[in-house]
């Protein structure tokens, strides 16, 4: 047929403009998350005074924060607004209070993270969720082992960047290694144990800073999503703060609410993260591997969140962190998550690696929810049209006969 | 009409001629779908139907994403995250209408080179020819301002380089820009009226269409050969063409289904492959991103663009000449919309008296290395504003040129043709030899 190759001839040239496109990053807010050490959020029962932005007043506006965000006091609070809530910030505050010279692994380590375990209970079918792991840990194990090693995003290939950073400074191109997301490839779908594990990590950790103000709270009940029952949605809902326009005050959150945007003004939100990253453009520049591999966005977050390498460094009054996946290599975003910070109900893997996996595939869920419907679609079109094109190829040909190689006296 | 002699439509029953002596609509529906057809057309000549539906598909798709779209600066983003989280199939519209937009690309690119290859602009379908060039710009345009309404990072800055580019026009430019932009930036006024636009140009292609389809129903298609059907007489000319109906219909749907098929797999698993992962970071005058690339399907002509710069001896001379009028930047101008033009005007470049390429020894080389310079040309337009590529795009712009100001009007009078078929019969009975001998010996895996 002529017309595949030709397509996908055109669209490979288009995918060597992708390309040298990604090498053209934003220096977008994503890029300098001027974050944590001094911020607290505080998730109080008084909003106001400890969670009021404790934003390095430096940085320039970025267009990224919703307005109306900022006023809506955030409580990164794991609990479904119960009885721990008290404590619980204490285990999450340390972890962004940590002084810089610690921020290595061994320091996140250090933190308490038992508190959080009986929460874990209530986001998780618990049932469903411990025969889930039990049939994908050994296969998650051996993918991580072949997929990133510490040093894996150390390799360098010239064709990938992610993002520039504001630094102009190196235009280190860190390789990042594929990880087999359950959601890759055309017959992919979520998996909804993980998804509810990264749901967990965010609401424990990423959610101190960041946002995902595209993302409704009731979609968290989605079957192809993180499938959590209704009473747990509502349940959920409520430990996020939300602005009401009409109240003009904030008032704990309902399903129809969206999750809260950033706390700070330099922490990008994450809604679109998976997406706004791409890691693969192979082969040879043709990115054709997507259709297998995807677009490398959770791998992206996954790498980033997995390579620290624990140097620091000062500049202009914020510390920078070493991080080897971060293009230009350091990040200000001190490391957020460490081994055995979050703690699953069902007594998952909670090593780092294992999390930061969870946590990028709960970010593409945000960013592309429709993914399971999306590839159904694709696959019944697919399937359609097939069966359509061989129908039209036999009518066109039993059209045709009598015309070709007629015989004519 | 003039054209091929055919059958046209006999009213019959009553009603049917009271119809016809008010409106002969049924005629107009009957002669248009029965049209005598070349029946030597290869599958090169498929790509209109590809072209009309995808025409379609963006109008009814895009009807609806207008209907879930707001196009205010602070809404438009959020609105397309709304549209491919809350709206009901909204995420597969939108995908659809995305990708719809390559497809259209791919679909004239393949269209546009088929013409240039079998001569389908020479006379008589100049017409035929401007008006799908007209066509063409239109899609740009129409492309260029939809890419714009998402308000992601390319929408915001593609549109700050496109603008930029009329800006640099000689005394007219900075108002001419203004105008374009709705004031001195891109802002608010500026996504409303590429907005009020997307929504209107693909009217006006329509109505073109209708006129191109007019046009070549009028000269009849060209073919392979370039062998014009004969007119002498109704029977004459059946035996060189076929009704479009049925038979190039179901061929043309045919090979819509083969495509549609690749596109939906494309759509369904990888509906991102052509996008700018950037699109998905909402609008921030504030921060440029380091690289700015256009479209893919915009690539070949912004690497025109790019590839004149002050160094090249071309744009001094251009500039010493004019007193610095034409500088490097309008010069660049000039040349991306001068590879549109020469390419408009190629029906009076093209001296050679052959249409078809295929009884041009030199020209098929040329032409060859036409199509190799355009996807070179494409890379170039992705890759950074340096050396090497500088260099490379400055010879596929000067190839490009070359080929439609120099080589097309020196090969009509240097090369010598081949042999043409006498008639378009001729060509299909040699393609499809005529059976010999009376037994009915075709293998046919329909029946």
């Amino acid at each position: 047929m002529k017309m595949t190759p030709k397509s996908i001839l055109t669209t490979a040239l288009a995918t060597a403009f992708a390309l040298s496109g990604a090498l053209a990053q934003a220096q977008d807010t994503t890029t300098t998350t001027e974050e944590v050490p001094q911020t607290t959020p505080a998730p109080q029962a008084d909003p106001q005074p400890a969670t009021e932005p404790t934003v390095e007043p430096t940085v320039e506006p970025v267009a990224e924060e919703p307005a109306a965000d900022t006023t809506s006091s955030t409580e990164p609070a794991a609990a479904p607004a119960e009885a721990p809530v008290a404590e619980e910030p204490a285990a999450e505050a340390a972890v962004e209070e940590q002084p810089v010279e610690e921020v290595t692994e061994e320091a996140v380590e250090e933190q308490p993270a038992e508190e959080m375990t009986e929460e874990a209970t209530e986001e998780q079918p618990a049932e469903e969720a411990t025969e889930a792991v039990v049939e994908e840990q050994p296969a998650e194990e051996a993918t991580e082992e072949a997929a990133h090693g510490d040093d894996a995003a150390e390799h360098e290939a010239a064709a990938m960047a992610d993002e520039d950073h504001g630094d102009d400074d190196a235009h280190a191109t860190p390789h990042i290694e594929n990880i087999d997301f359950s959601f890759d490839g055309p017959f992919g779908s979520y998996d909804v144990n993980q998804l509810q594990r990264g749901l967990q990590i965010y609401t424990e950790v990423c959610s101190a800073c960041h946002g995902l103000q595209y993302v409704a709270l009731r979609t968290l009940g989605d079957e192809t999503g993180p499938n959590l029952p209704e009473d747990q949605v509502i349940e959920y809902s409520k430990q996020w703060d939300v602005f009401d326009p009409e109240l003009d005050d904030t008032r704990a959150g309902t399903p129809v609410d969206h999750f809260p945007g950033s706390n700070l003004e330099n922490a990008p939100d994450l809604s679109l993260m998976a997406k706004k990253r791409a890691a693969f453009h192979g082969p040879y520049g043709l990115g054709i591997n997507q259709l297998l591999y995807g677009f490398g966005g959770p791998e992206y977050i996954t790498a980033l969140l997995t390579s620290y390498t624990g140097e620091t460094k000062e500049q202009a009054g914020t510390t920078f962190y070493e991080n080897t996946a971060f293009p230009g290599g350091w990040i200000s975003m001190a490391p957020p998550l460490g081994d055995e910070q979050v703690e699953f109900a069902d007594g998952h893997a909670n090593d780092l690696h294992h999390m930061a996996e969870d946590v990028s595939a709960f970010l593409m869920w945000t960013a592309e929810p429709k993914l399971g419907a999306r590839k159904q679609a694709g696959f019944a079109g697919v399937l359609f049209l097939t069966l359509l094109s061989v129908l039209l190829y036999l009518t066109n040909k039993r059209i045709w006969g009598p015309v070709k190689y007629k015989r004519r006296d | 009409m003039a054209g091929i002699p055919h059958d046209h439509y006999e009213p019959k029953s009553g009603g049917e001629k009271w119809l016809h002596s008010r409106l002969p609509v049924v005629g107009l529906l009957y002669d248009t779908l029965m049209i005598p057809t070349p029946r030597n057309l290869n599958w090169m000549w498929i790509w209109g139907i590809v072209l009309t539906f995808c025409l379609a598909l963006q109008i009814v798709t895009g009807i609806v994403l207008a209907m879930h779209y707001t196009p205010q600066v602070d809404m438009a983003f959020a609105s397309i995250e709304h549209i491919m989280r809350n709206v009901n199939g909204g995420y597969m519209l939108r995908y659809l209408h995305m990708n719809g937009a390559s497809l259209f690309f791919v679909a004239v690119y393949a269209h546009i080179f088929r013409g240039l290859y079998y001569g389908s602009y020479k006379a008589p379908r100049e017409i035929t020819w401007i008006i799908g060039m007209l066509i063409y710009l239109l899609m740009m345009a129409t492309g260029f301002m939809g890419y714009v309404l998402p308000w992601g990072q390319m929408s915001f800055w593609g549109a700050t380089v496109i603008t930029g580019l009329f800006g640099a026009i000689p005394f007219i430019g900075e108002s001419l820009q203004t105008l374009l932009l709705g004031g001195p930036a891109v802002d608010n006024a500026t996504l409303n009226r590429f907005f009020s636009l997307h929504y209107l140009l693909p009217f006006v292609i329509a109505g073109l269409v209708i006129v191109h389809i007019w046009a070549f129903h009028t000269t009849g298609n060209n073919n392979p050969t370039g062998v014009e059907v004969r007119r002498g007489s109704k029977e004459e000319a059946e035996k060189d063409t076929l009704p479009f109906w049925p038979y190039f219909v179901i061929k043309d749907l045919f090979a819509l289904a083969v495509i549609l098929t690749v596109f939906f797999a494309i759509v369904g698993f990888m509906p991102n492959y052509l996008g700018h992962p950037d699109n998905y970071i909402e609008a921030n005058p504030l921060a440029t991103p380091a690289h700015i690339v256009p479209e893919w399907y915009f690539l070949p002509f912004y690497a025109i663009l790019r590839a004149f710069t002050s160094e090249v001896w071309v744009v001094q001379i251009a500039s010493f000449v004019t007193g610095g009028i034409i500088d490097a930047k309008f010069f660049g101008v000039l040349a991306m919309f001068g590879a549109i033009a020469v390419m408009a005007l190629v029906p009076w470049l093209d001296t050679s008296s052959v249409r078809s390429g295929r009884y041009r020894p030199m020209f098929k080389w040329w032409f060859a290395l036409l199509v190799i310079d355009f996807f070179a040309l494409m890379w170039l337009g992705a890759m950074p504003a340096e050396e090497p590529y500088a260099s490379f795009s400055l010879i596929a712009s000067a190839y490009w040129f070359a080929y439609f100001l120099v080589i097309l009007p020196l090969l009509g009078v240097i090369e010598k043709p081949l042999s043409q078929p006498a008639t378009i019969e001729e060509d299909f009975d040699a393609h499809y030899a005529p059976k010999v001998g009376g037994t009915k010996t075709i293998v046919n895996p329909a029946e």
